[in-house]
């Protein structure tokens, strides 16, 4: 049973990071399909500045800025030029798997370079880490969850306490009263998309460094898409999209299980659902409360 | 970024319905932009070649030869182009209309479902009976994908993009999960169908390996200009592209625009997937439609969302794709380098194809 709900928290992880940043740029009305690329880029800039220093701190640093790269490409496109918020997405995630491909082939030489890092070893804490069931589970975590559950903190905080969270909001709902209101809605959207990519690309270094330890090519293997899903279904609120994180890590590894003992149980359904969920959400929602309203509504001056 | 702040927010009110005359000039200012787009893509590409320390010219030269060198590549480069062009012209019809339908990756993937399962059940005698049917039920099982996407779009008032995207990863888990069972071949190892009855598959074209497929496609594509430009609904949907408000004036039914329009795009890429199953493959195969819904968005709009213009576009990536595996065998240039172009050609296509206030 611990187990099952530490494989949870894992395979929640690097989505939850997407989803927050993907929470940032949607609520500031630009569609979050480029996560998918941003993560990738995240992933392979952080292996190879882990890599190059010898240090995690630079490889979640690269990770950081590989992130944002991508995450400024997309905002130049969506937002100053006005381009479809999809098709620009789209486009991220199809540039960063074949730049990051290419690249790892053209850092080797040829072939793909071979980079094999330790994964980042749990932080206890102290006096909390023994507590029996709980210590282990919650106190024993690798860094870079204890961040994603901080992020979570921040964003709800940021969000729903500071005028800068307020701002963004409301270029979300209603880009003319912001710039009404002597606000810039497009500086916002752009600075909120380019921070998705940064955070997106934690996401992807969450799975680099701390889980795996390498990078390989197309290694997100749509989890974007997946943590796209998941703010969705958490109606873009920072902890609804944790839960629906774990919810969906907890699918997973259920469907591990359960392949394990030998239960047949179709793992392409299971896989199915996250989506399939997400569809009933909107489908219930209508376009009602949550979806920002300016949602993919491109400005201008 | 001094633009006029008395513009309507969305500038989308000036495309579309036109005189001739000026939409031929619109086009080719819209061709010498997008021309451009493809031209600093390729700069780019070669700056990156240059990186990795080869000889920009050489790979291109070798790009070529792989895509064109003989007439079994022009082949494998036409066959490639099909599915781009036949999805993307259908794409292109929808993003027209106004409506951002990326969905064309998953019509594809249960296209493929479609034709596969018709070709396998199909009682056999007459070839060109099989591969019709075939071919419908591929057309059929596309249009059927789109039907539950535009149902939901509509009937719930889900945004058109996310219940289409959505929908893509349910098709493609799809795919794997009826090859895992009633469509699979018991132990083949991997997931795919048993092979095709040999009167299902496509012709070959006499001297090429391509298959009639292109033909197809081609027809399609002129048949689509035509209906775009020359029909009621057509014009309808030109209308719908420019204004909303201006469709519901002129007595259009938006509704049942967005039926027809995303109904016809789900056939033609449900058709793209039946043709490269049975064309191609000869089976059913996981993955067999890998990013090719991205592409056939690509394609669409480096076509100018003109279903004739799609088709240089689409044999362009065609072409791109067919050439750069022998770029990596013969210059050592990985192969990856062709996402990259698709990348950035596609980022600069929709800065140069920019709404302009």
């Amino acid at each position: 049973m611990i187990e099952f709900v530490a494989a949870a928290i894992r395979i929640a992880t690097p989505l939850l990071f997407a989803a927050l940043g993907g929470i940032l740029s949607e609520r500031a009305g630009v569609f979050a399909v480029g996560l998918e690329g941003m993560m990738l880029a995240g992933a392979f800039a952080a292996t190879l500045g882990a890599w190059a220093s010898g240090g995690a701190g630079a490889g979640v640093l690269m990770a950081l800025l590989g992130g944002a790269a991508i995450g400024l490409a997309v905002a130049v496109v969506a937002v100053r030029y006005r381009a479809d918020n999809m098709v620009t997405g789209l486009t991220a995630n199809i540039l960063a798997l074949g730049l990051t491909s290419y690249l790892l082939r053209v850092a080797g030489g040829g072939r793909p370079i071979a980079i094999h890092l330790a994964p980042l070893a749990a932080w206890p804490v102290p006096g909390l880490a023994d507590i029996p069931v709980i210590g282990p589970l919650l106190f024993s975590l690798p860094p870079l969850t204890y961040l994603a559950v901080f992020g979570c903190l921040a964003l709800t905080l940021f969000l729903g306490r500071t005028q800068a969270g307020l701002t963004l909001r409301a270029t979300g709902e209603n880009p003319e009263a912001v710039f009404a209101s002597g606000g810039d809605p497009l500086r916002v959207r752009m600075l909120a998309v380019a921070a998705c990519g940064a955070i997106a690309g934690l996401g992807g270094a969450v799975l680099s460094l701390q889980q795996v330890g390498t990078f390989t090519d197309g290694m997100t293997g749509g989890r974007g898409y997946l943590a796209l899903a998941s703010l969705i279904v958490g109606r873009w609120t920072p902890w609804g999209a944790a839960a629906a994180c774990l919810v969906f890590g907890a699918a997973e590894a259920f469907e591990l299980r359960l392949q394990s003992f030998g239960v047949p149980v179709s793992s392409y359904i299971v896989q199915m659902a996250p989506y399939l969920i997400a569809l009933a959400v909107l489908a219930g929602l209508g376009r009602s409360s949550s979806l920002p309203a300016a949602i993919g509504r491109p400005l201008q001056r | 970024m001094s633009e006029p702040a008395s513009s309507p927010p969305i500038a989308a009110t000036r495309r579309g319905a036109r005189p001739p005359r000026w939409l031929q000039l619109a086009l080719a200012g819209l061709a010498g932009r997008i021309l451009l787009a493809v031209l600093l893509s390729m700069l780019c590409a070669a700056a990156l070649i240059a990186l990795s320390g080869h000889d920009p010219l050489a790979a291109f030269a070798a790009m070529a030869v792989g895509a064109v060198g003989s007439a079994h590549q022009i082949g494998a480069a036409l066959n490639r182009t099909t599915p781009y062009l036949l999805a993307g012209s259908g794409v292109a019809m929808c993003f027209r209309a106004g409506i951002i339908n990326i969905g064309a990756e998953g019509q594809i993937a249960v296209g493929g479902i479609g034709a596969a399962a018709t070709a396998l059940a199909w009682p056999g005698g007459s070839p060109t009976l099989a591969v019709i049917a075939a071919l419908l039920g591929g057309a059929v099982a596309g249009a059927a994908w789109a039907a539950a996407a535009t149902a939901i779009h509509l009937g719930r008032r889900v945004h058109e993009v996310l219940a289409t995207l959505l929908l893509n990863f349910v098709a493609l888990l799809l795919v794997q999960q009826v090859l895992a069972g009633p469509l699979g071949q018991f132990g083949a190892g991997f997931l795919q169908s048993p092979l095709l009855p040999r009167s299902a598959w496509l012709t070959r074209l006499e001297g090429f390996d391509a298959h009639a497929g292109f033909l197809i496609a081609v027809v399609a594509a002129a048949g689509l200009s035509f209906a775009l430009w020359r029909t009621r609904f057509g014009f309808a949907l030109r209308v719908a592209g420019s204004s909303r408000p201006a469709t519901a004036y002129a007595g259009f039914s938006l509704p049942r625009l967005t039926w027809g329009v995303m109904l016809l795009s789900g056939a033609l890429a449900g058709l793209a997937g039946g043709i490269e199953v049975l064309g191609v493959h000869h089976r059913l195969i996981e993955g067999f439609s890998l990013g090719f819904g991205f592409k056939a968005v690509t394609v669409a709009l480096l076509g100018a969302l003109e279903p004739l213009a799609v088709a240089p576009a689409s044999l362009f990536v065609g072409l791109l794709e067919a050439g750069s595996l022998s770029m990596q065998r013969q210059i050592g240039v990985p192969s990856a380098l062709v996402s990259v172009i698709e990348g950035l050609t596609m980022f600069f296509v929709l800065v140069a194809t920019a709404r302009r206030p």
